[in-house]
Formats: structure tokens, sequence, C-alpha cells
């Protein structure tokens, strides 16, 4: 199936992006890695080592693989510290994409709307591939593509979580009215949420505590791997509507007289 | 009274062997090499859960959280019947940070961790360099922990032994590789023999996938080295934590740097690589490193498991075997908890913190 994922001029096969967070050690990451299929990596700029990022306790790990690296703003609480983190990213040249994520709030890691516009804005004017984290609200969304996103990644649910798709109505209408990829990103908790974003609509996703905290991240990796093609073909066959009354699967003219 | 043999004379076995002579049992423990000759001589012995785990109050950080509280009469009596000292540092830990964008990953650690009786300050980075002179100027802030603490692991190691041996535990050294006996749940053979126990506890570290074959159930253990070096001083106040290691200091006057994470088999050698990225992170750290070079290094293989938690407890389908093995980074810290936790199964006693999510036969084989 020739059906690839297209940001900013570049194609990925897989539509999973995966968070390189909270995995149990390096061993257990990088094979989760391999066994998702993953070609776009996000991590936190924050936490990373920018002067030698090979140096860094994380990244020095991914080796000689090249991935898409979507480095993340988490920890900006507002849109000017979203830009300096974002600035200090593209400066030590591990990529000149960002996922802008500003949260005030420490306890649910909400998405700040109005800064994450405003960074958004300024980000992609600045030349930045800018995939804002946001939450599901389909006019918000609407105007951070306006704003110059190359994709926008609404939030199924807070950060971690794993409650999955709170609002599968909102995640539907987003990725029917945009023209750029929708990434459901947070709160997926397993591969049947990550196969219910991919029916809703949506051109990909983004895990991490869902395979980093899973008692066995390397199958479950694989298992969203599977999850996301299963879904995406559900999503491109065309459901069924949903009926009140059954309907017979032999119909009468079937059976033999 | 019913007798305990344990395989392994790391830190675990021997802590393990002392907690079950102290409630009476008949305790032998055969160790293959030498007694704390792999992960736990080579451990910095950090005891310092609350900046180790900064994600969830899970029954992980539950185990950390009662082994540090059983820290200060566990030394004790480990000094007392092996009539040693060893260095027990109780002075705090101070996190650093380099970013803003790390202040909201430190409260929210604070916030949750303040639930659990943690006291834990932040601090800006004039105020962290007041605590800490050497502290570099790009110290954006700090979370200053006062309980974390550090202990001379080889020190503790060697009273362990001891301890062990001066309560009576027959402790049997160079006893080669060790495996279970088919068909019989009490004995284990080594080329020194077959050894009996009523309860065989398996604190075999890095080591311990090899149970598989006689347990028939996953036991997905693995090891990742550890790199460290030493430099001698200068004098730290605290431990320093930073998202790239740590730096702690020794009253022996070294300053131990640590530690890598590296994926290579059961491969103990040092790396430049390994060594050389201590060395640069270091001096970001504490600029007063910048003419120093390290005159120890060394490595210890960390025993991993696929999620993260250690497995300790009871075999449900083989009652009489035990294992205590997985802790990873944490070994020395959760010495205490483990030898009382896997005592309690041995007693059938209640346990004082929940450990389901330790049962070794959690993994499925898929």
């Amino acid at each position: 199936m020739n059906d690839v994922l297209a940001i900013d001029g570049k194609q990925f096969h897989s539509r999973l992006f995966l968070g390189t967070g909270r995995y149990p050690n390096p061993f257990v990451q990088n094979q989760a890695i391999e066994a998702s299929g993953a070609e776009v990596l996000t991590f936190a700029i924050r936490r990373v080592n920018l002067s030698s990022p090979d140096e860094d306790a994380i990244l020095q790990h991914l080796g000689d693989k090249t991935f898409q690296y979507l480095p993340n703003t988490s920890g900006a609480k507002t849109a000017e510290e979203a830009i300096r983190i974002a600035n200090l990213a593209r400066a030590s040249g591990l990529s000149n994409w960002i996922k802008v994520e500003v949260s005030r709030d420490d306890k649910t890691l909400l998405p700040d709307p109005i800064e994450t516009v405003k960074a958004t804005e300024i980000l992609a004017e600045d030349g930045f591939v800018v995939l804002p984290y946001t939450s599901d609200d389909p006019a918000l969304c609407y105007r951070l593509q306006e704003a110059g996103a190359a994709a926008v990644m609404p939030g199924g649910s807070p950060i971690g979580t794993g409650l999955g798709i709170l609002n599968p109505y909102n995640i539907e209408l987003i990725s029917e009215q945009l023209t750029v990829p929708v990434i459901v990103d947070a709160g997926l908790g397993s591969a049947a949420d990550v196969t219910k974003a991919m029916e809703l609509g949506a051109d990909g996703v983004l895990l991490n505590t869902a395979i980093a905290k899973a008692r066995n991240p390397v199958k479950m990796a694989e298992a969203v791997k599977h999850a996301i093609q299963a879904g995406r073909l559900s999503y491109l066959s065309g459901r069924i509507p949903k009926k009140k009354y059954a309907t017979a699967s032999s119909t009468i003219d079937f059976i033999s007289k | 009274m019913a007798s305990v043999l344990i395989v392994g004379g790391g830190v675990i076995g021997l802590s393990i062997a002392y907690e079950c002579r102290s409630r009476g049992f008949e305790v032998t423990v055969i160790e293959s090499r030498e007694c704390g000759g792999q992960a736990s001589g080579a451990a910095a012995g950090m005891l310092a859960p609350y900046s180790e785990i900064t994600e969830d109050p899970d029954d992980f950080f539950m185990l950390c959280q009662k082994s540090l509280e059983l820290y200060p009469d566990w030394v004790n009596k480990v000094m007392q019947f092996s009539d040693e000292t060893f260095e027990y540092s109780r002075n705090g830990s101070l996190y650093a940070i380099y970013h803003e964008a790390d202040l909201l990953s430190i409260e929210s650690k604070q916030r949750w961790q303040r639930e659990y009786g943690i006291e834990s300050f932040i601090l800006t980075g004039d105020e962290a360099r007041e605590r800490e002179p050497l502290l570099s100027e790009d110290t954006y802030a700090a979370l200053w922990c006062p309980e974390e603490s550090h202990i001379y692991a080889p020190g503790y190691v060697a009273a362990l032994i001891d301890a062990c041996r001066n309560s009576g535990v027959n402790i049997l050294e160079h006893a080669g590789e060790a495996d279970l006996v088919s068909g019989n749940d009490r004995q284990v053979k080594t080329d020194k023999g077959i050894f009996e126990g009523d309860h065989i506890v398996l604190a075999t570290g890095a080591w311990s996938r090899n149970w598989e074959r006689e347990l028939k159930c996953s036991i997905p253990v693995f090891p990742i080295r550890g790199q460290i070096c030493a430099y001698k001083g200068p004098e730290l106040r605290h431990i320093v934590f930073t998202s790239q290691g740590y730096l702690v200091g020794k009253d022996n006057g070294t300053l131990i740097a640590g530690a890598s994470e590296d994926i290579a088999g059961f491969d103990t050698s040092v790396t430049s690589h390994g060594i050389n990225r201590l060395e640069s992170w270091s001096k970001h750290v504490l600029p007063d490193l910048k003419s120093e070079r390290p005159f120890h290094k060394w490595a210890g293989l960390r025993p991993a498991t696929q999620d993260g938690f250690p497995l300790i407890g009871k075999m449900t389908q083989k009652p009489s075997v035990f294992i205590a093995a997985g802790h990873y980074r944490n070994g020395i810290l959760l010495s205490p908890v483990t030898a009382k936790i896997i005592a309690n199964e041995i007693e059938q006693l209640p346990q004082e913190v929940p450990i389901e999510s330790f049962r070794p036969e959690r993994f499925q084989l898929v």
C-alpha cells in the first residue's frame, strides 16, 4: 500500500511518532523503537545535553539510524520560553522541526491555547517546521493551521494518563476539517486507543508512556504498529453505518430452495 | 530451624542472608566468584530515590522510600555485627537544572512527592551556589532534597560479609556456576557439589536469566553496563544530580562521577567514549574539574529488567524458590527492604509495602 504521510515535503511510511522518555533502560528503549517502526522521534529539549547531543544520556543510544527528530518545548510556560527553546534546538543542529508544547499547569500539563498559537505563528514565520501540541478544540486546531503549523497535534487526553480519546467527536471533526496532517498526541493508553484515533481519520499518532511503561514495551510497540495499520486501513475502507436492528448477513436469496 | 540457601553473594544476597539469619534461620550463601565482586562493588552507593524517580508515585517509588526509611537502623545493625564502620553520609542532594523549562518538571515532582511527606526546596541558581559553591554559573535552579544520602558501597558490602559471618551465616565463595537440580526444588548444584535448603533464594543480579530453563517462565533480566570515574577532590557538600548523571564526594577525598548506561552485554571494560562523556559533562556541572583528570575508572553490570521493576518474591509454581534480582540502578538502596520482603515471604508474614508489581512470574512469554 503506497499510503505515505507527508510533512514539510518529507515522506514517512510509519504513522507513529514515538517519545523517548520514561523507558526502563536504553536496551528496552532501542528495541521498542525498532519494533515500532517509528521514523519520527520526539524528546524534551530541556533534558538534552545541547552542547554535545551525541553524548546525551538518551540520544547517544539512537546511534547510526536516521530518524526525523522532533524536539519539543515541554516545560515552557509562555510562548517566549517556547521560542527560546526552539532556537536552542535549531542552533544545536538537532532539527528545525519543533513540537510546540506550552503549559502553565504542572498537574494536568494541558496546553495553553493562546500561548501555543502565538508561538506557532512566530516560529513558523521564522522558518521552523512547527507541530503544536494542542487541546482537541476544532476551532483552535484550525487557527493553528492558519498560523502556519505543518501538522496539528490534538491531545486525546492529558499526557501520560492513558485515558484514551475523551472526545472522539472533536478528533473526527478536526481530522475532517484540516488540510495539514492531524497527529493525535497524548493520553493514548493501548493499541485499541490507537486504532480508534486512526479510524477517526487521524493521519498519525504520538505515543510515549503507553509503550515505555508497558510491562513489555517492545511487544507493545509492535502492537501499536499493527494497530495503526489496522485503524488506517479500516478508515480508508469505510466502515458500515450503524443501525439499530439486525440485518442477516446471508440474505434470503442465497438460501437454496 | 529451617534452612535458607542463597545463590549470589552480592549486596542483595548478603542482605537477605543477614536478615534471615537474624530471624533464626540456618543460612548458607554460595557465590560463584567473590562476594560483592560485580555491581555491588562497583556502585556509587546513592541512596537517592527522590532524584532518581521523577515521574510517578508508583509501587517502585514506595519500595525505594521504604528502604531509605529502613537505612539508619539497618546500617547500625550491620556496623554493630561486623564491628566495622563505613561512610554513610546523610548530606542531601541538589538536582541541578540548566533550563528555565525544567522548572515545571521539578515543581511537578515536588508537588506529588510532598504528598508522600518528602521535604524538598526549589532554590534559585544563586541560592544553589550558596549551598554548593562549586556549581557552575549556568545552574539555573536546583531542587534541594535534604533526606537523600549515600554510602560507601565497597565498605558497606565488606561489612555485610562480616556481619553475616559473625552472626553465623555460612558463606562459600568461588563455588562456580550454580543450577537448580531438575525435579528437586530444594537443591542447587555447582562444581563444588550439591547444596540444599528448605528455601532457595536466587539473588544473581544480571545473570538471573539463566534460571528461565529450570523455572520455565520468562525472567527478563539483562546487563546494562555502568561506567564510573573518580577524581581526587574537589570537595562537594551534597550529592549533585543532573539529567546527564551525578557527582558525589566520598570521605576518602574522592569525587565520583557516574554513570553511563551502556548496551554491551556482559562486557565490563571501560571505554574512552563512556569516560570522556562523563568527563566533559562533569566539567559543565563543576567548572573546577576543568583542569582535573580522573585517576580511577571502572564499570559494573546493572541488572536491568523489561519493565524497570525488580523481581522480588516467591515462585508460586515452585514455592520453595524465591527470586530477588533486577534492581538495576538501586540495588544498594533497595538491599534492606528486599531482605525484609524475602524474609517475610519465607515466614509468610504480611508485607509492609505492596509487592504485587514485583512478582517474579509477572512476565508472559510472548
